[in-house]
């Protein structure tokens, strides 16, 4: 905070009006005249201000005389004015809250504290902005069309108050069944509807054009009438007053020809920011007669992250204490665009890792610029632990731990990659993630062998590096029988047109696009039609039944692919997400062609979903987070990075093992999770590997492993590992507590990392656990029994099967301490093997 | 200390306490809740007997709604059957007269005589979530209220799940579905009593001094940092792990379950309701299981179901109506008298309803058959405003022909007493779509 309490007093003392918002404190003019504002905070902070200026919006455009000129047209406009200052350090800061504004001549238009202009009258005026006598900056204001009843547009002024205000909302208006009667469509996607709604439904009492502050409509929204939701406007508000007009002119519709709005713009569009700093944002809606409006005050606002910061219903964004960036969405009419903030921390560091790949340029490049510095690369043991987890889904074995620490290779990590993508853990471990978003899982009696076969397939694949596109390929156009093609499996699980569209979108482009199958997808672009035009695909498929379910045969019939828009009951050719419409002859599998569009190199959602679901699988972060949902309104943390693998992936010709490879190989990847004091609130800019829990599966093989005991599946062969199961059916509390997925979804959150008192339970005190460390022939009886090497050895031996590292010399007095204290050697060797599987070290992947 | 098995006193179907907390199939966990579930729940801690809670009184297999609370007096000798209304404490309100001892406290209670909405299946899924088992299901299906409080308020007291099911396996499966998480996943799942998760909660094959050696062995050497993790898991695990050790110790969870505990007499009040199996393939009818929901509210549950009888009449209605009537009178009038006098009945939502009602016209077997044109239900408690009787069908009991009440508004009425305002609640389903608990808002006349 760059201002104290004893200025702030003396402020008070020596100007009249004093007004605080978040970390600065200022005067300002009540009725825009001008006031000299100290500028001490300001260079406290960010050094001496060298000039200020008007943020450039597409609506600021600079005349003839080289002055700023601004158009508003009619008594409903709004512009939100920007003002920026440069300081002599470089920053640049919002201090449109901060300043005076003086309008020469006075009378046209007005300006208040936050910077919003409203006109009075026809006319022009200079609106100029004063930080002190010698900064300021002006910009010119014509008013015109003030005078007049202008006709009200219903679609494009009225319905977005509604979305504004949460009157359309799904839990109030805007739910299918509408609420007490009356019913609004979701978020205002159907002004037509709407408009019916309220013109002619209940006999006409909602609206009252002879006395229009009668109309039910006005009397429920500032809560007269009693309302359900509460007062949601005031009275006399900007917007109580347009709605009061749009009555008073007899409700109109608008023209039918009224100009539509085709994108929205926030201005700026990034911006360092500081700590506990604000930033006035604007938005400006574009419309298809390429007229603009700035909307800032009619559009909805969200923060991607309210720890980063929080953002006011006017569109100012307030950064709390972290480092980091924020991402700022903005929605207006069905149109979507992003703000992205960053706070730097500002920490110097010389102790930059030397970067190995585009991975650690475009992570190292992001940390530099937000000023904070990578942990150092980590030691060999904490290495193989980490990538054997992530590679393999296990704990490296004693014999790999100990030729690795001993080797002196200085490309030993590399090679040590390399065997372990080699190694069919690698394709049991990620057949098991792919497994359950595919949901292979079996529903019924007679399924098991299909189910199995397809799971085989899977790690098939990926043992032999199937090509991503093909992998997909091979799932989307799937024909035949289980017996004979497994990948047929997947059309037996995902048995609906829109289950198996939704699924495809999310798993294979990252796009959710669920919301759009029954209303306009509230943040992102993708309408009714988007989604019908890509079932369209799907529309050929067809079953034909045999004795068995293994038996069953999935084809595409011959036929023109379509499906109906289920408002219009228009025809939908088949198309891509944002692609063309498609003529596919009738008798081609219209499902190649999806797949066609899918793997094209310049296809924005298929390599870059697949290298961000990879990258979260190690990073326990998606760049873009959820790893299945990108949306233009959840950006990616780094942008160059998600580039960079996605043109590497695609020019790898979709070479899923050199995509791991490259991701470990990396030096971010192999950052400590060690923190400094400057990285320590890091959370998604990967300036140090962030520890993770491991998953059930794994997490039960390697407590068999450091036990000695084994867990047995039913009707699986004697030594089935977790990560080796077919399927998720297999009955276990442990994997259930730990949150094995169900496979009922092709999202990835269905596996649960929360913690729970069950877990701890188990961990701690179950039989299950009990019995493992108990186990006949496991580690603690041989050790109890095992006479030639002395407690010291055995000791580092079980820190090296746990941690993959030998013991500090405090570690190994207290254990060996422990050992000998205890008159049972069996019992004592099972309490320090419970002892070491449940401290974090060992649970967490770190 | 370790205070795990009652004594003596048996529980429905002679299975002994003993065998009560270990035995089932069926499992599962203590529900899963964030580290800034469990603070909360830690700072709200001491105030367990003031926290709203459900109590869910699933009457599987249908109960009769024209021989429950509105007698059908105008109809025709096929459709009216044998039973005669008596009057109740509040004036106008007639019930069916094996139930006089809920007639005398019909002032604190509410009768809902049309319900609507119900589906022609034969499970608790309805009642326990107020929508059916293919909404949603592709993501999991919607989740039950228990599993939905969970999720948004977390336990009240850590040790003391916030859901609990204590529905006995039944034959008829569906029937002892004590609800269901859904979409939340696992972990908001019902703890049941007789689980693996349960088993947990008492030592297993070590002595609570060898714990405690392990333990302190573990803090020795358990030296990761904690606070590299910026999840909180390794923050959070700390933290249930040493709830875990005070759950080994002294657990409010299994005290509740003991009825031994309790003073006899007002086991005695609550009655025993036996024989508890009245036919075949369901539901026991257990009075100890309201007597026992109401310990663990008062332990800290924020929602306990339960599955009561069989209801199921194709034959002989009459006497099953009798037989478990009579019952259920004792027991749910003996819970809203004992609410009462803890001063818990504004805090305690008792529900008791099935899933859907009966045939109006009486069959060659003396029985009714499934009729889900309507239904009926009984409320009292959760600050609702009682001696209402809302609703009637028309003069043969077929359908509605006042007020009818979906069934959703009834879970929205419990929601809505439990502090959640379903107009603005919402929780996410796996693809991040908001999902609203209920469709339907409270019962504005109880509300």
């Amino acid at each position: 905070m760059g201002f104290n309490k004893f200025a702030f007093a003396k402020l008070a003392l020596t100007s009249g009006l004093v007004c605080c918002v978040g970390a600065s404190a200022f005067t300002f003019a009540s009725d825009a005249d001008v006031r000299t504002v100290p500028t001490g905070p300001l260079v406290a902070t960010n050094g001496q201000v060298v000039r200020i200026e008007f943020e450039k919006s597409a609506q600021i455009a600079v005349g003839e005389s080289g002055l700023s000129r601004i158009s508003m047209i009619g008594a409903d406009a709004r512009t939100q004015l920007i003002v920026q200052a440069t300081f002599d350090s470089g920053l640049t800061r919002d201090v449109t809250r901060s300043i005076s504004f003086v309008v020469e001549p006075a009378g046209i238009v007005q300006v208040d504290a936050t910077g919003l202009v409203t006109p009075l009258a026809n006319g022009t005026a200079v609106v100029t902005a004063k930080l002190n006598e010698a900064t300021t900056t002006s910009v010119s204001v014509e008013v015109t069309k003030f005078d007049g009843n202008q006709p009200v547009c219903f679609p494009n002024q009225i319905i977005p108050i509604f979305t504004k205000y949460g009157c359309n909302g799904g839990g109030c208006h805007g739910k299918i069944a509408g609420q007490n009667g009356f019913k609004l469509s979701l978020l205002g996607f159907e002004p037509r509807e709407d408009y019916e709604h309220l013109v002619k439904e209940s006999r006409g009492r909602r609206l009252f054009p002879a006395a229009p502050d009668q109309s039910l409509l006005l009397a429920k929204a500032i809560n007269e009438s009693p309302h359900g939701g509460g007062q949601r406007l005031e009275k006399d508000s900007f917007e109580y007053r347009l709605m009061r007009r749009w009555i008073a002119q007899g409700m109109p519709y608008g023209t039918g020809q009224d100009p539509v709005v085709t994108k929205i713009e926030v201005t700026p569009r990034e911006r360092q920011m500081g700590q506990n700093g604000e930033q006035q944002i604007c938005v400006t809606a574009v419309y298809s007669d390429g007229s603009i409006e700035d909307v800032t005050r009619a559009a909805q606002f969200d923060s991607n992250d309210l720890d980063m910061a929080e953002i006011t219903k006017t569109g100012l964004v307030r950064t709390r204490e972290l480092a980091g960036d924020v991402a700022i969405m903005a929605r207006y009419l069905g149109h979507v665009d992003v703000f992205r903030g960053s706070v730097p921390l500002g920490a110097q560091s010389d102790n930059w890792p030397e970067p190995r790949s585009a991975i650690d340029t475009a992570v190292f490049a992001k940390l530099k610029k937000l000023g904070i510095p990578p942990s150092a690369i980590c030691d060999d043991a904490t290495f193989i632990r980490r990538v054997t987890i992530d590679i393999a889904g296990r704990l490296p074995l004693l014999d790999e731990t100990n030729e690795f620490l001993a080797n002196g290779d200085p490309n030993k990590r590399n090679i040590y990659i390399d065997r372990l993508l080699n190694s069919p853990d690698y394709a049991d471990y990620f057949a098991t993630k792919w497994n359950a978003i595919l949901r292979n899982r079996r529903q019924n009696q007679g399924f098991q062998s299909g189910t199995f076969a397809f799971h085989d397939w899977i790690r098939d694949s990926l043992i032999n590096n199937k090509p991503y596109d093909q992998f997909v390929r091979e799932i989307l156009t799937a024909s035949g029988s289980v017996a004979d093609n497994p990948p047929v499996a997947w059309y037996r699980e995902v048995t609906e047109t829109t289950s198996r569209v939704e699924d495809a979108a999310q798993l294979f482009l990252g796009q959710r696009i669920q919301c759009a199958r029954c209303h306009h997808h509230p943040f992102e672009k993708w309408s009714q039609a988007d989604y019908y035009q890509m079932t369209a695909f799907f529309s050929l498929v067809a079953k034909k039944e045999g004795g068995t379910p293994e038996d069953h045969v999935y084809y595409s019939r011959i036929g023109t692919a379509s499906a109906s828009h289920p408002k219009t009951g228009a025809a939908l050719k088949p198309s891509g997400l944002d692609g063309a419409q498609l003529d596919i002859p009738s008798t081609d599998d219209p499902r190649q062609y999806l797949v066609d569009w899918m793997v094209k190199p310049e296809n924005p959602f298929f390599a870059r979903s697949l290298v961000n679901r990879y990258w979260k699988h190690f990073f326990g972060r998606g760049i873009v987070d959820p790893e299945d949902d990108l949306r233009v309104t959840n950006p990616p943390s780094n942008p160059e990075l998600m580039d960079a693998l996605q043109a590497s992936f695609v020019e790898s010709h979709y070479d899923l093992k050199q995509l791991v490879r490259s991701i470990c190989q990396s030096a971010t990847y192999q950052l400590s999770s060690d923190a400094s004091e400057a990285n320590l609130r890091d959370r998604k800019s990967y300036s140090r590997f962030f520890p993770k829990r491991m998953s059930a599966e794994t997490l039960l093989d390697a407590i068999d492993q450091v036990t000695g005991a084994t867990t047995s599946f039913d009707s699986m062969p004697a030594g089935t590992r977790a990560v080796s199961l077919p399927d998720t059916s297999f009955n276990s509390y442990f994997l259930t507590v730990f949150g094995r997925p169900e496979s009922s979804t092709a999202c990835e959150c269905e596996r649960g990392q929360e913690s729970n008192l069950a877990q701890s339970l188990h961990l701690l005190n179950s039989n299950e656990m009990q019995a493992k460390l108990s186990v006949g022939q496991g580690i603690a009886a041989r050790f109890a029994t095992e006479t030639s090497r002395s407690n010291e050895e055995k000791v580092t031996e079980l820190y090296l099967r746990a941690f993959s590292r030998t013991p500090t010399p405090t570690e190994l007095e207290r254990s060996t301490a422990y050992l000998s204290s205890k008159s049972n050697s069996k019992e004592s060797y099972e309490d320090l093997i419970w002892a070491l599987v449940n401290s974090k070290e060992f649970l967490f992947n770190h | 200390m370790l205070s795990i098995l009652g004594g003596s006193h048996k529980l429905c179907d002679g299975i002994s306490r003993r065998s009560f907390l270990t035995i089932g199939g069926l499992s599962f966990g203590v529900g899963g809740f964030s580290l800034a579930d469990l603070y909360r729940a830690e700072a709200a801690a001491g105030k367990s007997n003031s926290h709203k809670a459900v109590i869910n009184i699933f009457l599987g297999g249908g109960p009769p709604h024209q021989d429950m609370w509105e007698i059908k007096t105008e109809a025709p000798a096929e459709v009216r059957g044998e039973f005669r209304p008596i009057p109740t404490n509040v004036p106008g309100i007639q019930i069916c007269e094996v139930f006089p001892r809920i007639a005398k406290i019909m002032d604190r209670a509410v009768v809902l005589r049309a319900v609507v909405g119900c589906k022609d299946r034969h499970e608790s899924f309805q009642c326990m979530s107020g929508w059916q088992t293919e909404d949603l299901r592709a993501l999991g299906g919607r989740p039950a209220i228990g599993s939905a409080i969970s999720k948004l308020y977390g336990p009240v007291d850590p040790s003391v799940p916030p859901y609990v099911g204590l529905a006995q396996k039944t034959q008829h499966s569906p029937w002892s579905d004590s609800g269901n998480a859904g979409f939340l996943g696992a972990a908001y799942s019902p703890f049941k009593p007789d689980g693996p998760g349960m088993q947990n909660m008492k030592l297993n094959g070590i002595s609570m001094d060898r714990l405690q050696d392990r333990k302190q062995l573990l803090t020795s050497i358990d030296g990761l940092r904690r606070d590299i993790d910026v999840s909180g898991a390794m923050v959070g695990m700390d933290a249930f792990g040493q709830r875990a050790l005070d759950v080994l110790t002294s657990s409010k969870l299994l005290d509740a379950l003991d009825l031994s505990k309790e003073d006899p007499k007002l086991v005695e009040r609550y009655g025993d309701g036996k024989p508890y199996k009245y036919q075949y393939d369901g539901a026991p009818t257990c009075n100890d299981q309201l007597l026992i929901a109401r310990r663990l509210v008062e332990a800290g549950a924020r929602v306990v179901s339960l599955s009561y009888g069989r209801w199921d009449s194709h034959g002989a209605n009459f006497d099953l109506v009798r037989d478990h009537g009579g019952k259920l009178d004792q027991c749910v009038s003996a819970l809203i008298e004992d609410l009462e006098q803890r001063g818990m009945l504004n805090d305690v939502s008792v529900v008791v309803w099935g899933e859907f009602g009966r045939t109006p016209k009486i069959n060659n077997g003396a029985g009714r058959d499934h009729w889900p044109q309507v239904s009926c239900a009984f409320m009292a408690g959760g600050g609702i405003r009682a001696g209402q009787a809302i609703g009637a069908t028309n003069r043969l009991g077929e359908y509605a022909a006042e007020r009818p009440v979906h069934m959703q508004e009834i879970v929205a009425t419990l929601y809505h007493n439990l502090g959640v305002d379903t107009a603005t609640t919402t929780i996410a389903d796996p693809t991040g779509r908001p999902q609203y608990l209920v469709d339907h808002q409270p019962i504005r006349e109880l509300v």
